[in-house]
């Protein structure tokens, strides 16, 4: 060899091993880096703006509202370490933790929270989750506020006596409120970083928030990266030193990603997948059912559908268990009420056909649309709309034959992309609607408010009797008295057949086995500080 | 050939003015709003989030406002992701899509090319029959069927590439170029193949070879330049294709390009990002036709522009 190459193979070996040498002490201290699979791009890291579930948890590990929620779910203490409620439950005083820090270690005082809520509702931040406060729950002038009849928010139900307490003024008392006062609703406002960069306050680097985490890296179509925030009050308890966000479009490269093990959850499973999954990986396919619930809407404007005894014969013919099983098999809940069973304190009422065989049902199904005038010679067509979903028109598919083997239907089956479908439905050309609703917390009520005729969601729906109970149940303070005349309510509206439940929409995802701290539960709350990767 | 460049740049001004006035107006005809999906807003709600983006004006006024805004490069925010502007969404997706998109056309050329001549010299032999059976398979089989095949067997069985992502490693490159590529080899073998034969055929080669040029030289300085013609004119509307960014590789493998916000934009009513990327591709194909037709003054010396 001549010098210059022998020269040469030395350099390389040294550099090989100097980077050897600085490689192995960082290797020593590794940080745990937690990678969760998130779907597609988050729409914005907004928290007042952020209307996005999965959104959500970036929200949740980057700031703390005034009340948590805990892995299981359940309402936990949040910046406020306790609370007191009236005994007419229209004011809560939410008690501040002492020593509450931001992530730059300036004080993080009562009228930070207060002011974030103001921001919520201001017509200039364009967010559309301001009628958390004025529908879901209803603080005093928040809906005066965001329509802009009222101007000063000195007269809007929050105040902040000293700067550990937050006082909220409610015109009706509202049990369920601690559900819609966390993070992703009372993210305190940093006014200092807000007034210097504008919306851009949320961008990586000028991020400051009061979470256990905060915001490193956010890469559109990428990642989204989190570091963990030493000022956090409960920053010791906090194991996971960095989350990774991880966006994957495609929910069969997700899989793949989680199987070659570059991610550690997924934040969804592929359908046709799942029996398999589930036989390949036994515990680590984690399913529960969801706030979202499926069910089909009836246009009672338009005959025959105003007559409830088609509306019956079309629900009682519908095989619910056959569809979610055989058909579909996505994992979907059979449901036999329009609120669906997310709490476990509510004894709801079912429609009759829950406790019918399917001899019975479709018999009672043929006589009931043989009363209406319906039958061989006189065939009834329906028109059924659902979007461009593939499980949706396979589930319309369904339900069309169904109904054909049942009632000797004739089905025009029709998908639009969702903006059509959902500008068709405001308009009301559509006979049977493929519908869902989404919940605003695990209750009941927020299925119910729905469906009362004055929020005008669109169904035409009138009822007297059933306004005026929701309305009773809205004054009522006490848990367990206020779900009774609720579901009173929600027998008029099972009654009436308005809509006929189909099913529980579940929450799917894959959770590697050394990911501990992450608990299945209704509200997708999974938190990254109550996790741990266990080695 | 200057001024040739000059007065087709200027030939595309009118062009663009038509791309965006079409654009901007038929994204308005189609149902819903950016800010319609949300069924639990209220009606005075709604509207002040479409006052707080000028949706309540007239059309013509939103479209001169658009229009003075485009003059100076500002593209609007995205009414989808709330935190970027139009401009920032395509400045990070588009170095990218732009990376993959070279490197695929780039392989894809030259290895068509070498195939497509190779197969043309050894025209009716086996090796013709074999690159234009791997050509026609190339074409068969879409993308987003080779794409997850790839990750399967390397991604996950062998475990020696990562299945998705993308962090500007040669690791996370390589299946997604290769995939982008295999369709373009076929079709660019093909079309290099059927010239070459004819380039072969002409005058000025067969004297070349009279006059005992030997074969390799032959090939590449007299037959190749002109063989090349096709390839290059489907090349120019296909680089600016291919370099904003192929939806289904960027799905399959999860590339933070610009190639989705097409469709996903339009489905999310995203008028500004529809109108942002309709406006850079279009540009992008201008420029791309205008490379293609300088190139042919380069190629072939009966083309000449004054």
């Amino acid at each position: 060899m001549s010098i210059r190459s022998r020269l040469l193979t030395v350099a390389a070996v040294l550099s090989i091993g100097a980077a050897y040498g600085v490689m192995l002490p960082m290797a020593a201290q590794a940080e745990t880096i937690l990678n969760r699979g998130f779907g597609a791009s988050p729409h914005t890291l907004d928290p007042h703006v952020n209307f996005g579930a999965r959104e959500a948890w970036i929200q949740d590990d980057l700031y703390e509202g005034l009340v948590a929620t805990a892995a299981d779910g359940k309402v936990i203490p949040g910046a406020a370490e306790s609370w007191d409620i009236s005994d007419d439950g229209r004011t809560i005083t939410f008690h501040l933790r002492p020593d509450l820090k931001w992530s730059n270690g300036e004080p993080l005082v009562a009228q930070d929270f207060i002011n974030g809520i103001l921001r919520t509702l201001d017509a200039k931040t364009a967010s559309e989750k301001g009628y958390y406060f004025y529908n879901v729950i209803q603080i005093t002038n928040t809906k005066g506020y965001a329509e802009g009849t009222v101007t000063d928010p000195a007269q809007v139900g929050l105040k902040a006596p000293d700067d550990k307490t937050v006082v909220i003024s409610l015109d009706n008392p509202a049990p369920h409120a601690f559900f819609v006062l966390n993070s992703f609703q009372t993210t305190p406002l940093h006014t200092p970083s807000f007034e210097k960069f504008g919306e851009k306050f949320v961008e990586a680097g000028n991020q400051v928030g009061n979470g256990a985490y905060v915001l490193k890296e956010n890469v559109p179509q990428s990642h989204v990266l989190l570091e963990k925030n030493p000022n956090y009050w409960n920053a010791a308890n906090v194991k996971i030193d960095k989350v990774r966000y991880v966006v994957t479009e495609d929910v069969n490269t997700e899989l793949k990603r989680y199987q070659a093990g570059e991610i550690d959850t997924t934040n969804e499973i592929p359908s046709d997948q799942r029996e398999a999954l589930k036989a390949e990986l036994g515990g680590e396919v984690r399913e529960t059912i969801s706030t979202e619930t499926m069910y089909i809407s009836f246009n009672i404007t338009k005959p025959p559908f105003d007559d409830v005894r088609v509306r019956r014969a079309l629900s009682m013919a519908i095989d619910r268990e056959a569809l979610q099983d055989k058909v579909l098999k996505a994992g979907y809940k059979a449901n036999y009420s329009y609120a669906p069973a997310v709490d476990p304190t509510y004894d709801g009422p079912k429609i009759a056909e829950a406790g019918m065989s399917k001899e019975e049902r479709e018999e009672k199904a043929r006589a009931l649309l043989a009363e209406a005038g319906f039958g061989p010679d006189n065939p009834l067509k329906v028109g059924l709309l659902s979007t461009t979903d593939e499980t949706e028109k396979r589930e319309a598919s369904a339900l069309a034959i169904m109904w054909k083997q049942v009632l000797g239907v004739q089905a025009d089956l029709q998908n639009q992309e969702f903006q059509a479908w959902l500008d068709t439905f405001y308009a009301g050309n559509w006979d049977v609607f493929n519908d869902n609703l989404v919940g605003d917390f695990p209750g009941p009520e927020t299925y119910l408010v729905y469906m009362k005729p004055s929020s005008e969601a669109g169904y035409n729906w009138k009822n007297d009797e059933y306004e005026n109970l929701m309305n009773k149940a809205a004054t009522v303070a006490d848990p367990a008295e206020r779900l009774k005349i609720l579901a009173q309510a929600e027998k008029i509206l099972l009654d009436d057949y308005l809509t006929a439940p189909i099913a529980s929409a579940t929450s799917r995802h894959l959770v590697k086995p050394y990911v501990k701290g992450w608990v299945d539960n209704v509200v997708e709350s999974h938190p990254s500080r109550f996790m741990s990767i266990e080695q | 050939m200057l001024r040739y460049t000059i007065r087709r740049l200027v030939g595309a001004i009118p062009t663009m003015f038509a791309l965006i006035a079409i654009t901007f107006f038929i994204m308005r005809i189609a149902p819903g709003g950016p800010f319609d999906g949300n069924r639990k807003v209220t009606e005075v709600v709604k509207a002040n989030l479409e006052r707080a983006y000028h949706l309540d004006d007239p059309l013509w006024l939103q479209f001169l406002r658009y229009l003075w805004g485009v003059l100076h490069f500002d593209f609007g925010p995205s009414f989808k992701y709330r935190d970027y502007t139009v401009s920032e969404l395509i400045w990070q997706g588009f170095p990218v899509s732009f990376e993959v998109g070279m490197w695929a056309i780039a392989i894809a050329t030259v290895v068509g090319v070498t195939l497509g001549t190779v197969a043309a010299l050894r025209q009716h032999s086996m090796i013709d029959y074999s690159v234009m059976a791997v050509g026609m398979t190339g074409v068969a089989v879409p993308t987003f069927v080779v794409g997850p095949l790839m990750q399967i067997v390397f991604g996950v069985s062998l475990l020696m590439l990562p299945v998705g992502g993308w962090d500007g490693s040669l690791e996370r490159k390589i299946m997604p170029i290769i995939a982008l590529a295999l369709p373009n080899i076929a079709y660019i073998a093909s079309l290099a193949r059927g010239s070459m034969i004819e380039s072969l055929r002409t005058n000025h080669v067969r004297t070349a070879r009279a006059k005992g040029i030997g074969g390799w030289r032959t090939v590449t300085r007299h037959a190749l330049i002109g063989g090349l013609v096709p390839v290059v004119a489907y090349l120019g509307p296909a680089t600016a294709g291919i370099v904003t960014g192929s939806i289904v590789i960027e799905k399959v493998f999860s590339i933070p390009g610009i190639g989705r916000y097409f469709v996903d934009a339009a489905l999310n009513r995203d008028y500004t990002l529809v109108l942002g990327v309709v406006i850079f591709y279009g540009f992008l194909i201008i420029i791309a036709n205008l490379i293609v037709d300088l190139c042919y003054a380069l190629l072939d010396p009966k083309v000449r522009y004054d």
